[in-house]
């Protein structure tokens, strides 16, 4: 048995003797009760922040557009964390984010509220990007990427290596994929989605996803293999 | 070859990173009513054709109105009608 000091931990319980097991569990519910607090508090953040993004939402569709611009200021760098997987051109990085906001200002009527703003924005993102990449394919604008280069690697951890440059290597190692499999792939491995929200992002069925990764991954092998026999020669 | 694995770990590493920060606020707006403004004008541009065809017709009609009018109070108008009410 542990006495605790009446006037400490359990003020509520002066001078009372409270075995171990029940002390624990006492602060057990005290530490859930505070963290229930802080869950409620941070609800209610969010409740009062979802309640102003649906109140600038609508301001906008009215044509306000401090309220679309608080609507941009809030997601811009969502926005422009998905697009930098699309491209590292800053120049065409920012010209693909403004395309988001227009796109999306000029479909705001079609936003139902079911989901959050961020993820109908992210949708639109990926498309914006997706049809970036197929136009920079018809015009056969591939990055160069050797894959010696990436041979030459070094095999230890890539942990070490700085973000930037795996992020670089990666988007030009994909970039040898056709745009549907870059796409399937950037946001399965660089995005790290899930089959269930890469179906959302890019609107194809959660089966359709699951096979496209699959044909994906194949064709990045066979580069690999096709490049492992050039390297042999 | 690099496996799959050191793909992963890659990606991983690459998720790390941040992107560049922009601020596109401005110029969306810009682009926005620069678009608003383009659609506004668009939509002037079947009045105008509207206003320009009815001109091209409405002059011509009030051309021959006219000379309709003019022929129909000449005199030779005048001595036919009075013939028509002899001959009635």
């Amino acid at each position: 048995m542990l006495s605790y000091p009446s006037n400490m931990v359990f003020p509520f319980l002066p001078g009372r003797l409270v075995s171990f097991r029940d002390g624990r569990l006492l602060l057990e519910l005290v530490y859930s009760l505070m963290d229930s607090e802080s869950i409620a508090e941070d609800r209610q953040q969010t409740n009062t922040s979802l309640a102003a993004e649906i109140e600038d939402v609508r301001l906008s569709r009215k044509g306000d557009s401090d309220a679309y611009t608080r609507l941009i200021k809030r997601h811009q760098s969502h926005i422009s964390r998905i697009l930098w997987r699309f491209s590292r051109d800053k120049l065409v990085h920012e010209e693909l984010v403004q395309d988001v906001f227009v796109e999306a200002y000029m479909s705001l009527h079609s936003y139902r509220q079911e989901a959050p703003f961020d993820h109908w924005l992210s949708r639109i993102a990926t498309r914006v990007g997706y049809r970036y990449w197929k136009q920079q394919a018809r015009r056969h604008e591939t990055e160069s990427f050797s894959l010696a280069e990436w041979d030459q690697l070094p095999d230890k951890s890539p942990d070490e290596m700085d973000a930037g440059r795996a992020a670089e290597l990666l988007h030009r190692l994909l970039g040898q994929l056709k745009p549907r499999d870059r796409l399937v792939l950037t946001l399965r491995y660089l995005e790290g989605c899930d089959v269930a929200e890469t179906a959302r992002r890019t609107g194809w069925t959660k089966s359709m996803v699951k096979v496209q990764s699959l044909r994906a991954r194949k064709r990045l092998e066979k580069l690999f293999a096709q490049a492992g026999k050039e390297l042999k020669r | 070859m690099k496996n799959e694995r050191f793909l992963e770990a890659l990606a991983a590493r690459a998720r790390s990173e941040s992107p560049p920060a922009v601020d596109v606020a401005g110029r969306v707006i810009a682009r926005l009513s620069a678009q608003q403004s383009r659609i506004e004008r668009m939509a002037e541009k079947p009045l105008l054709w509207l206003a320009a065809a009815s001109s091209a017709v409405a002059v011509p009609a009030v051309i021959i109105a006219i000379m309709v009018y003019n022929a129909s109070t000449g005199p030779l108008y005048e001595i036919s009608q009075a013939i028509s009410w002899v001959t009635q």
